[in-house]
């Protein structure tokens, strides 16, 4: 009961959902990174799902403590960047609760949006917002949230089960392309990316939110001791598990720098591939143009 | 810049407008990002060996932000030929629907290809104008390289004639151009659209073949672009037949600018002919003279 209250409380999770793994290059495929530890892939999902239900209790409110709050901006920027229309076919990966596919729905269907999109209105195009993830209890959760919020009605919205290494989307369906805090999560970051690659349209742009790397000198030292020292310790003391936040803070390290990923999102066939900081690199939004 | 000498125009020029020269440090990095959209590589002069086109990493600061950008060119096509495609299938929108995300959406669905790419337009609509502007750049070069009638009338018919020229390329969108002279006045968009309309009336002054020097070559461009801006915004209002009204007022105000001023050329050019008139006048006097 009280967990449902608290996955109503409007947030959702930055934490893994997808069996993580950030892998050097030079490691063979078998074994895998968690967090700052090697071990057998098998395993790894055993864990991380371990490390979901553990925190799944109250990782709403530890998003919202260890963010400040800040994750609804960040949210709110990628979705601006994405630039949504009337009539368009969008999927959010890693979507479970919803927060980045109703904030595409609200930009659509938005007083300012349908103004300036009048001269549309004889295309009569059916916007699709796709919602995927791995996790069906998640997908639950969006739905209840999406009726809460009012979009019970709504046909836009699809939640769909699926893998982010192998959508069960056509070539060249999607006009969008979002995934907010996953990819951090997903075993094989390439394979994700070419499946994005393939369901986009042409034009169609892949945009992705997740923790990345500091760099700025003194703010870089503030940071790492925020990571190490504070986030454990408030896992500790606000959902009674310092492990699997001591896991989160490790990913993020573990996961590539800014620069070595935009070469990945350039590798899996992106042009135009970006990224912008936000909050000095504590945050980055990747995004890349499929033609 | 003191003499417009034909390497230093093709350098303003080409830093500003579609053809691009692009050296990552230089000076007008803004406007060269901007113009991304309308670049046309291959017109691409000679690059210094340090500087490679297709993966060069620029940086700039970007609202305390960090941001940082690689172009990867995969295939044929470069997405800057595609995004100039899809500006300007929005450009036949524009008369309807103005300068608008609306307009670059249609165009997008015209050219074939997904509307989520003008999401990667950094400033949406301005990017329309822009692209606007430098096209019509573009077209008045053709148009000068092409034209040769214009070493026979006197300096202020030339600079007139070609400024209705490019005024004129504005004709059918003069509905909805107060729009895009707002856009072109917003803060972010000022630089850009002021080193754009910089660009073009260098171009004008120098197809006018106006020698000029030092102080004199801003004050003309500087002359010559405010009355550009005038007769642009007189324009808005005028409701003559073929503009009537408005190249009239253009030509009066170049004459009362260009005319009246007396350059130390024009005066000098023109002492040279009287004197070369006497002397010539003088020198066939005294032959004959002496012949007898």
């Amino acid at each position: 009961m009280m967990m449902m209250a608290l996955l109503r409380s409007g947030t959702s999770t930055i934490l893994p959902r997808y069996p993580p793994s950030i892998l050097p290059r030079f490691l063979h495929s078998h074994a895998t990174s968690f967090g700052f530890k090697q071990v057998q892939e098998d395993e790894k999902s055993k864990l991380v799902g371990n490390v979901f239900s553990t925190v799944a209790s109250s990782y709403d409110l530890m998003n919202d403590l260890m963010s400040t709050g800040l994750h609804r901006l960040w949210k709110d920027r990628l979705v601006s960047m994405l630039h949504p229309f009337a009539g368009m076919k969008h999927l959010d990966v890693a979507g479970g609760t919803g927060d980045a596919a109703f904030r595409v729905l609200e930009s659509i269907n938005s007083v300012s949006n349908k103004a300036l999109q009048e001269g549309l209105a004889d295309t009569k195009q059916e916007t699709k917002i796709f919602v995927c993830d791995i996790n069906p209890n998640m997908l639950n959760v969006g739905k209840m949230r999406a009726i809460e919020r009012g979009f019970g009605e709504d046909r836009s919205l699809h939640w769909v089960e699926g893998d982010a290494e192998a959508l069960s989307f056509a070539d060249g369906s999607m006009d969008g392309y979002t995934i907010a805090f996953g990819i951090r999560n997903v075993t094989h970051i390439e394979k994700a990316l070419s499946e994005a690659y393939r369901v986009l349209k042409r034009g169609g742009r892949f945009l992705c939110l997740e923790l990345s790397h500091v760099e700025l000198p003194v703010f870089k030292q503030i940071y790492d001791y925020y990571s190490f020292s504070i986030i454990p310790a408030m896992g500790e003391l606000v959902a009674g598990d310092r492990a699997s936040y001591q896991y989160l803070v490790e990913s993020i390290h573990r996961f590539p720098n800014q620069e070595t990923f935009a070469q990945m999102i350039l590798d899996a066939g992106f042009e135009k591939v970006e990224y912008d900081n936000l909050v000095g690199g504590v945050v980055a939004i990747h995004s890349g143009l499929k033609l | 810049m003191l003499k417009s000498s034909p390497a230093a125009r093709r350098l303003l020029a080409g830093l500003v407008s579609s053809r691009r020269i692009g050296s990552p440090f230089s000076l007008l990095q803004l406007s060269t990002a901007a113009f991304d959209a309308a670049s046309n590589p291959s017109t691409r002069q000679d690059q210094p060996p340090a500087h490679q086109a297709p993966e060069t990493s620029n940086s700039r600061e970007h609202d305390g932000e960090d941001h940082r950008r690689s172009t990867g060119k995969r295939g044929g096509v470069g997405y800057e030929e595609e995004q100039a495609r899809v500006l300007r299938a929005a450009l036949s929108h524009v008369p309807r629907l103005g300068w608008s995300v609306t307009a670059m959406i249609l165009g997008a669905k015209d050219a074939g290809i997904s509307p989520s790419i003008v999401g990667s337009f950094p400033r949406k609509e301005a990017a329309l104008v822009e692209f606007f502007m430098d096209d019509c750049l573009q077209k008045l070069i053709d148009q000068i390289d092409s034209d040769m009638e214009l070493d026979k009338r006197i300096l202020s018919d030339r600079l007139s004639k070609l400024t209705r020229i490019r005024l004129e390329m504005q004709a059918p969108y003069i509905s909805k151009w107060p729009q895009a002279l707002s856009i072109q006045a917003q803060p972010a968009n000022l630089p850009t659209s002021f080193k754009q309309r910089a660009v073009m009336i260098d171009e004008i002054c120098h197809a006018a073949r106006d020698q000029g020097s030092d102080v004199d070559w801003y004050v003309k461009r500087t002359v010559l672009g405010g009355i550009y801006s005038t007769s642009e915004v007189y324009m808005l209002t005028d409701h003559s037949p073929g503009f009537r009204d408005t190249w009239n007022f253009l030509e009066h105000r170049i004459k009362d600018a260009f005319d009246l001023q007396k350059t130390i050329q024009e005066a000098t050019y023109l002492a040279e002919a009287v004197g070369a008139g006497l002397g010539n006048s003088m020198q066939g006097f005294m032959k004959r003279m002496f012949q007898k």
